[in-house]
């Protein structure tokens, strides 16, 4: 099953994206603008087309900042608390992701084909 | 024939009460395909009894909000619907300094927080449609509680907010919401206090209590095509009890 491909026509057919192309490396929310309304149409159309379910916060990432904090505050290691909020993420991604988080949201569309290889395993 | 085929399918939560029995015949002739929700098998076996001339043009299920695991049993059954009629609320009547403190969680858990749940699954299912209407009848009591119905009109009110903000946040993806704010009905516990309270109907500029099909009726019309535009709103459908001061009116 191509994920990405699937993925790039869900993506289509929900924003307004004409003309730009759509890579594993796109930036969802800093290149396409997609906005919660159009995150949440995309969970819905994950779901149906992959049969997982999905569960938005871990899917789109949205409290990697808060965990970010809560490592800080346990007094834990970043990229090892990260990992096991989002056993979906490899390493070198979750270490990529901090790097990035100063320039915007870091969601790239290869995040979203991790978590539905990931889920469709399970 | 059987069954939904192409028809709206729409869920009604409460299916057993009377106003949703009303509601029902009208669904079915307007060409709607009802799912009326019940609880235990006396539901089941009252909304079969009611419905009888229209076997085979709607279907009951199990559904109780104070159950997650009849949610998951409802989803599994159902992909989605195209319209949502919300009748369900659990009666609990005290003084909130009187209310027992498990009964005021298990009551808001029921009737708040799994209606949220219920209204998120219901949504999801729309937006794959890109298309769905939500109602969600709730009581003159929301605005204006008698002593005693502070847990009540407390829970409505948090239920109307949650259907109002789905209006506002999923109208511009063709999901649509208005809430119907009953008063005095001649149904159930409505009935039941014009009852023992005759005297209360003198309050009510109409003069009389509603019928449940004048309710059944205005909800006909808000799944109308023609009531699109009523969206993220509360109608109010009292005989204009809440429109002026209470007391007795002199005519």
């Amino acid at each position: 099953m191509d994920i990405l491909k699937i993925l790039r026509d869900i993506i289509m057919d929900i924003m307004d994206v004409e003309g730009q192309t759509i890579t594993a490396e796109t930036y969802l929310v800093r290149e396409l603008g997609a906005e919660s309304i159009d995150l949440l149409e995309l969970s819905v159309s994950i779901n149906q087309h992959f049969h997982i379910t999905v569960k938005d916060d871990d899917i789109f990432l949205r409290n990697f900042r808060l965990f970010m904090v809560e490592a800080e505050r346990r007094g834990e290691a970043p990229a090892d608390y990260l990992g096991a909020r989002f056993p979906f993420l490899s390493a070198e991604r979750i270490g990529e992701i901090l790097a990035d988080l100063e320039a915007g949201p870091a969601l790239k569309i290869k995040d979203l084909v991790s978590y539905i290889a990931f889920r469709s395993k399970g | 024939m059987n069954g939904p085929g192409d028809r709206p399918k729409g869920l009604i939560l409460g299916g057993t009460c009377e106003l949703a029995l009303a509601l029902a015949p009208g669904l079915i002739e307007k060409g709607f395909f009802p799912i009326l929700s019940w609880r235990d098998s006396d539901g089941c076996g009252k909304i079969n009894a009611a419905l009888a001339d229209y076997s085979g043009r709607y279907e009951t299920v199990r559904f109780d909000l104070g159950d997650p695991l009849s949610l998951e049993t409802l989803f599994a059954k159902y992909s989605g619907f195209d319209f949502l009629v919300d009748f369900a609320q659990g009666d609990y009547e005290t003084l909130i300094a009187a209310a027992d403190e498990d009964s005021i969680r298990a009551y808001f858990s029921e009737n708040v927080a799994a209606r949220a749940i219920l209204l998120k699954c219901v949504a999801r299912g729309m937006l794959r449609k890109k298309r769905g209407r939500l109602i969600y009848v709730s009581s003159s009591a929301a605005e204006r509680p008698a002593p005693g119905q502070g847990v009540y009109a407390a829970a409505k009110l948090a239920a109307e907010a949650l259907y109002r903000s789905c209006g506002l946040e999923l109208a511009g993806k063709g999901i649509t919401s208005v809430i119907l704010r009953a008063g005095y009905v001649q149904a159930g516990r409505g009935r039941a206090f014009l009852e023992e309270n005759p005297e209360i109907i003198r309050q009510v500029p109409l003069q009389r209590a509603l019928e449940a099909d004048e309710v059944a009726e205005a909800i006909l019309f808000l799944l109308s095509p023609a009531a699109v535009g009523i969206n993220a709103s509360i109608l109010t459908l009292d005989g204009g009890l809440s429109a002026g001061k209470t007391g007795i009116i002199k005519h």
